[in-house]
């Protein structure tokens, strides 16, 4: 076993980490492994697919009003076209924000989360406080996560289940126009979608 | 080389709660680089064996369980540990690893 060799250590190696690469050695000689495939799985999971999915669902609905339209009325389909998705029985509900209401979405009864386009939810997210305050003071909630709306806006909150997941199409920034769908899902963070943030254009031209 | 497509969310359904991959505020745990290497390991190697998430669930619950850990040991040292022990017994059970 010499894969040992090529490994620049500032420690020898740990019994574990030999077996590791003892059986890395061995099931890449059975086949049933390569370096690059596995480079590639491991690359792809420390970018932890999550929320980008769903950011360039709402980039793409962004720029496309007819998959905007589609994304509204059947979300699963609209998000599957992207090539994402595939829970069984998890039925999607994409909530627009408009000037005039903001969207929020918790899960009162334990963590239910559209996991497909937004990955795992973040710790507070699953926490008691947020749960219960989302729904009983949720301008107090949204301020502490930096966002203060006007009291004009209505806040709606949207209580996930195992049936339904939610989430949310924030609006549009207006400085952003003539820009790319990847610069558009750039600024489309997990929060957003959450319905705790709205995108941000950072520079001069934010008011 | 295409990777196998098993997307992360597929490996956590897969998993489910009952051995859940290491993770703090939703990332994944990776103490040191082997432990990567050996979560990707296994998504390579079930996919190209034909082996099947719930057979690699049941031989990782069991080896979670069966696992001694040492005192200087981390939780994502044990999990990983126990990983290899259920991906090495899920392969060697379907004959995979026999000598040839």
């Amino acid at each position: 076993m010499t894969a040992v060799d090529d490994h620049h250590h500032p420690r020898p190696p740990s019994a574990v980490e030999l077996r590791a690469q003892a059986l890395e050695a061995l099931l890449a000689e059975r086949g049933l492994v390569s370096t690059d495939a596995i480079d590639a799985v491991v690359e792809l999971y420390e970018n932890d697919v999550g929320p980008q999915n769903g950011a360039k669902v709402v980039a793409h609905a962004w720029v496309d009003d007819g998959y905007r339209e589609r994304l509204l009325t059947n979300a699963n389909q609209a998000i599957a076209e992207l090539g994402f998705g595939g829970a069984e029985g998890d039925n999607m509900v994409v909530v627009p924000n408009t000037p005039a209401i903001h969207n929020m979405i918790v899960c009162t009864l334990c963590s239910c989360y559209p996991w497909p386009v937004l990955g795992l939810p973040p710790t507070w997210y699953k926490s008691p406080p947020y749960r219960a305050r989302a729904v009983s003071e949720p301008r107090a909630v949204l301020r502490e996560f930096g966002l203060e709306l006007s009291q004009e806006v209505e806040i709606r909150v949207w209580d996930s289940s195992a049936e339904v997941r939610y989430l949310v199409l924030p609006m549009r920034p207006a400085a952003t126009e003539g820009w790319s769908e990847d610069q558009l899902a750039a600024i489309v963070s997990r929060d957003c979608m959450i319905g705790t943030a709205v995108p941000l254009v950072a520079g001069p031209a934010r008011t | 080389m295409t990777p196998p497509a098993t997307d992360l969310a597929s490996v956590d359904r897969a998993l489910g709660a009952e051995a859940p991959l290491p993770r703090d505020n939703g990332e994944l745990v990776f103490e040191e680089p082997w432990q990567g290497r050996a979560l990707g390991m296994a998504v390579v190697a079930i996919a190209r064996s034909g082996a099947s998430w719930p057979e690699f669930r049941r031989h990782l619950a069991a080896a979670i369980a069966a696992h001694r850990p040492t005192e200087s040991e981390s939780a994502a040292t044990a999990y990983y540990a126990a990983w290899l022990d259920a991906l090495e017994r899920l392969l060697s059970e379907r004959g995979l690893l026999d000598e040839h």
